[in-house]
């Protein structure tokens, strides 16, 4: 049994060190995610402590055989999309595709085209992607943090907005090609 | 082989391809040079993206966190302590006044008993003269009622149901005369 397992059996026997020990180790993590798809500190900070809190009261509810990261980021993606809804921003929805489904990125390697994105230095790099990030689509920007930045692979994001590997493959790749082509632009 | 679609190029940096077509891409990738520009830049564009700074939780997150779902109850040592160290401060306080008064301890405390009796003995006369002027008010109210009842009876098996119609008419219209009477006088009185 995995370390994260042994600590959800200690939590619901009782052992509060037990689920203080989880957050410390998803505090970050979790942080991340969420601070990213809101771009606010304070509000990433309340609705992170929200997710652990709503995590708690469900843990009755976890099954040992799922990865109990992916169950926690479930939870979490969850929370984000109760708040999407709530200000009334784009979601996923399973029975109609989302806009930005149409508009896929070329898959081929365009002729002679000369890029910035090797002229630019890391950090300069790295601050235009932050901000590009901020632009694109929540749903593609979820993926592209959980394959990014939280490091998980296609079968883990797969497992948390259960859907098949090859669309999430997809997201994150569309996610990509948007982010380099904000890129490219001009400012 | 023809040039490599973009997704490939994405899924050979993320190593997430066989080896034998990571193979056929490297082979390919010696002899095209598009290629190899893409794959720079789209290798330069994943590693600035994974190292991007990551957001700190604030150092108390964790205790916050656990506060707000373990709610710390004061237990009752804690009360008991708190009470404790209370008592503990006023005898203090009167061991620092008697030092500092040059007061003995048996003369204060028989002036205290004094006092306190004196408070005790007025508080009880003050509640049985309470308690006996609301029991008279009680008897009287009673009394009042008893009679008001009577005389209804009496009056109603006396006078005919017509003139009990007209008497009770009468009564109303005098009632809200003297309301409305009121009201004005009051509202009068609001005025000036």
């Amino acid at each position: 049994m995995d370390e994260d397992k042994k600590l959800i059996e200690k939590t619901i026997k009782g052992e509060k060190e037990a689920f203080e020990m989880i957050i410390r180790k998803y505090q970050q993590p979790i942080l991340n995610y969420i601070g990213r798809m809101v771009g606010e500190r304070e509000l990433a900070i309340d609705f992170t402590q929200d997710v652990f809190i709503r995590t708690y009261s469900s843990l009755h509810l976890y099954q040992p055989q799922y990865k109990f990261s992916t169950w926690l980021f479930k939870i979490a993606s969850n929370f984000m999309i109760d708040y999407w809804r709530k200000k009334k921003i784009e979601t996923f929805s399973l029975d109609q595709p989302p806009k930005w489904d149409s508009s896929n990125p070329p898959l081929q390697i365009p002729e002679n085209k000369s890029s910035t994105i090797k002229k630019l230095e890391i950090s300069q790099l790295r601050e235009k992607i932050e901000r590009a990030l901020e632009k694109i689509p929540a749903p593609l920007r979820e993926v592209f943090l959980w394959r990014h930045i939280n490091e998980f692979s296609y079968e883990e994001i797969a497992e948390i907005k259960n859907l098949p590997v090859g669309t999430i493959k997809n997201r994150v790749f569309q996610a990509k090609e948007m982010i380099r082509s904000l890129l490219e632009e001009k400012e | 082989m023809k040039c490599l679609s973009i997704e490939q190029i994405y899924l050979y940096i993320e190593k997430e391809l066989s080896e034998a077509e990571n193979k056929k891409i490297e082979e390919h990738l010696t002899t095209c040079p598009k290629c190899q520009r893409a794959l720079e830049e789209r290798n330069l564009l994943l590693q600035a993206a994974e190292s991007l700074p990551l957001w700190q939780p604030p150092p108390d997150f964790t205790q916050q966190v656990m506060a707000k779902i373990f709610p710390t109850r004061v237990p009752i040592s804690a009360w008991i302590k708190a009470i404790s160290a209370g008592f503990a401060s006023i005898i203090l306080a009167l061991f620092i006044f008697l030092l500092a008064s040059g007061q003995n301890l048996s003369g204060l405390l028989i002036s205290f008993n004094q006092t306190l009796w004196n408070f005790i003995k007025n508080f009880a006369l003050l509640f049985v003269k309470i308690f006996k002027l609301a029991t008279l008010l009680i008897k009287v109210i009673q009394q009042f009622f008893g009679f008001l009842i009577n005389g209804f009876t009496s009056l109603t098996a006396i006078i005919s149901p017509q003139v009990q119609i007209i008497i009770i008419a009468i009564s109303i219209i005098v009632i809200l005369t003297l309301i409305y009477g009121i009201k004005r006088k009051l509202f009068i009185g609001e005025r000036t």
